[in-house]
């Protein structure tokens, strides 16, 4: 079994290496840390924030967005150019397939959350303020939320066109990204915002999770400038992307079963 | 139609499918109850044109496709079967594979899936690659394999597990004569070595020249079922002729009662039909001088029956509408 998964995430990875948006992604993040410095020469003694903020969100935003791009499309064109044909008529379960493309999918991901978390290293190091602890901890966090949202287009895409996966994929990253506004909806909007945003709490992923600055935690507002952010908060908030990651694979698996490949 | 004995290899019993269009929902029969029996060690030709519902089964078979109803069985597993398809080898329809992987690589990559060791892998795909002719293309990615090739690659996939049963949708399609000749002599090859072959086909040559049974399929019904052979009548249909003749006059009673004629300079060709007394005819052609060069009965062909068998489905099918 774990073989058979092997050989899918290996090819996977093979073919993921061949798109060039990837190369453009890493030249665009490369540059939006060159720009981060220049930002903070313009900002009022806030060098520092403004590099790590920069940093930060270019792995958040650019992450989750490349792990939305190979997810709705990496599953669809299986499907769509019919080399699945040959692959699930061996002796491999579809969820095994499904799991493979997903794993191949975060290697992908994972080399290139490495080489975003690089550049901002170099960047900041550049700038005289290091890689403290807490910078660590957000890239981590990161991570995860990149993993979560590959989870997220790789579920849509088990049943659904690139386009509508994308932008089914998109909103679930939005709204999982804005839980703590959800929130407040619930305590101080009307019956109906409060019934609506209940519901959009259950079924998405607390992304907001995975970028804490500015949420309070225990009473503290969490901040990734100091070290407030406990490897604990990062244990939970990793279980948290697990959870989701087997669920939504989970139900990707039992829809691709179900599935005819004319 | 079919019964199944302990040589059956593939059983299929009622197979149907029925599909919705998107939006009318309207129904489509893609099958509609087909059962057949393939034996062990035997060739299995499935004709039919375009649409007949071949390669839906084959899919089906694969598991590629869930039936609306009925059910199969390859080696005794009910499809779809995990098992059973670790000793299957596919070759899909105009195949697709993955473009940026060399013929080695795509070789590797099935030899993973039926999990096979490296040192296996690695022997399997040089006796393959050699075996397909394509050892002079080993460091070319398929995205620069012609047509032929990719068959040719996709055959050399569906080998890789040196499997009991091979399945092969449309092997022949898009191949040169040679190439058609290649992929008949490798089917007689695997029958030899005691494999179950399964293969669709539009060209009825084909099937003609190496099925040991055969199954004409149209309308996602089955036809005919049995040995060419048994399918084909042996009866005379009618008599192909060629005579030299000696002087013009003589060209209107030959010619009398043909189906077709064709003359070319002295030399006349004649189709007459089986009613036509061929002893008096030639008599008649004596008698004018003529020299005859040729008289051949022209019997049933596989192509004939096969005609028959569409212009009755369709009729039928139009009939029920």
């Amino acid at each position: 079994m774990l073989g058979r998964i092997w050989a899918i995430a290996l090819n996977t990875f093979r073919e993921a290496a061949r798109i060039r948006v990837l190369y453009g992604i890493v030249v665009l993040v490369v540059g939006a840390n060159l720009l981060a410095i220049v930002l903070g020469q313009m900002s009022f003694h806030e060098e520092q924030r403004v590099a790590r903020d920069i940093g930060l969100a270019g792995i958040s935003l650019f992450g989750s967005l490349t792990a939305i791009f190979l997810g709705v499309f990496l599953l669809y064109t299986e499907v769509q150019r019919r080399t699945i044909h040959a692959i699930v008529s061996k002796p491999i379960e579809r969820w095994e397939f499904v799991v493979g493309k997903y794993l191949g999918m975060a290697v992908v991901l994972t080399i290139l959350v490495a080489l975003f978390a690089v550049a901002m290293a170099g960047m900041l190091t550049w700038q005289g303020v290091g890689v403290s602890s807490a910078v660590v901890k957000a890239v981590v966090l990161a991570w995860f939320e990149v993993l979560t949202v590959a989870a997220i287009a790789i579920f849509f895409s088990s049943f659904s066109t690139p386009f509508l996966s994308g932008i089914f994929a998109l909103a679930m990253w939005g709204l999982g990204r804005v839980t703590p506004d959800i929130e407040a909806a619930i305590e101080h909007g009307s019956a109906w915002i409060k019934a609506t945003a209940r519901i959009a709490l259950e079924i998405v992923p607390d992304i907001h999770l995975f970028s804490p600055s500015g949420r309070i935690v225990e009473g503290a507002t969490v901040t990734v400038h100091a070290d407030f952010i406990t490897w604990g908060y990062v244990g939970l908030a990793s279980l948290h992307a697990f959870g989701w990651i087997v669920g939504l694979l989970a139900i990707a698996c039992l829809l691709f079963q179900r599935r005819d490949f004319s | 139609m079919s019964a199944a004995t302990n040589d059956t290899v593939i059983d299929v019993r009622e197979l149907r499918k029925t599909y919705r269009t998107p939006f009318r929902r309207k129904k489509v029969e893609a099958l509609r109850g087909i059962s057949f029996s393939v034996q062990r060690g035997h060739i299995f030709g499935f004709v039919g044109p375009n649409g007949a519902g071949k390669t839906t089964t084959i899919r089906t078979l694969m598991g590629l496709i869930r039936p609306t109803s009925g059910s199969a069985t390859i080696l005794g597993h009910t499809i779809p079967s995990r098992v059973a398809r670790e000793k299957v080898g596919f070759l899909p329809e105009s195949p697709y594979f993955y473009d940026y992987l060399t013929i080695g690589e795509l070789l590797d990559l099935a030899g993973r899936l039926f999990g096979q060791s490296a040192a296996t892998r690695k022997q399997r795909a040089d006796a393959l690659i050699e075996r397909v002719g394509l050892d002079r293309a080993r460091s070319q990615s398929l995205k620069k394999f012609s047509k032929g090739m990719l068959q040719r690659a996709g055959l050399a996939q569906a080998l890789m597990n040196d499997p009991e049963v091979v399945v092969l949708d449309e092997p022949t399609s898009g191949l040169d004569p040679i190439g058609r000749k290649e992929v008949r002599d490798l089917i007689l090859e695997l029958r030899d070595q005691g494999k179950t072959v399964l293969f669709s086909s539009h060209i009825l040559t084909d099937i003609e020249a190496i099925a040991d049974q055969v199954a004409i399929v149209a309308r996602g019904s089955l036809q005919s079922l049995g040995t060419p052979a048994e399918l084909v009548k042996r009866t005379v249909l009618g008599f192909e002729l060629k005579v030299r003749i000696a002087a013009d006059a003589a060209v209107d009673s030959l010619t009398a009662g043909a189906s077709r004629v064709r003359r070319v300079n002295d030399e006349l060709a004649l189709t007459l039909g089986a009613e036509t007394d061929i002893d008096a005819w030639l008599e008649r052609a004596h008698a004018a001088g003529a020299k005859v060069l040729a008289v051949e009965p022209r019997h049933e062909t596989l192509e004939d029956l096969f005609m028959r068998q569409i212009a009755g489905a369709d009729a039928a099918t139009e009939g029920g509408m």
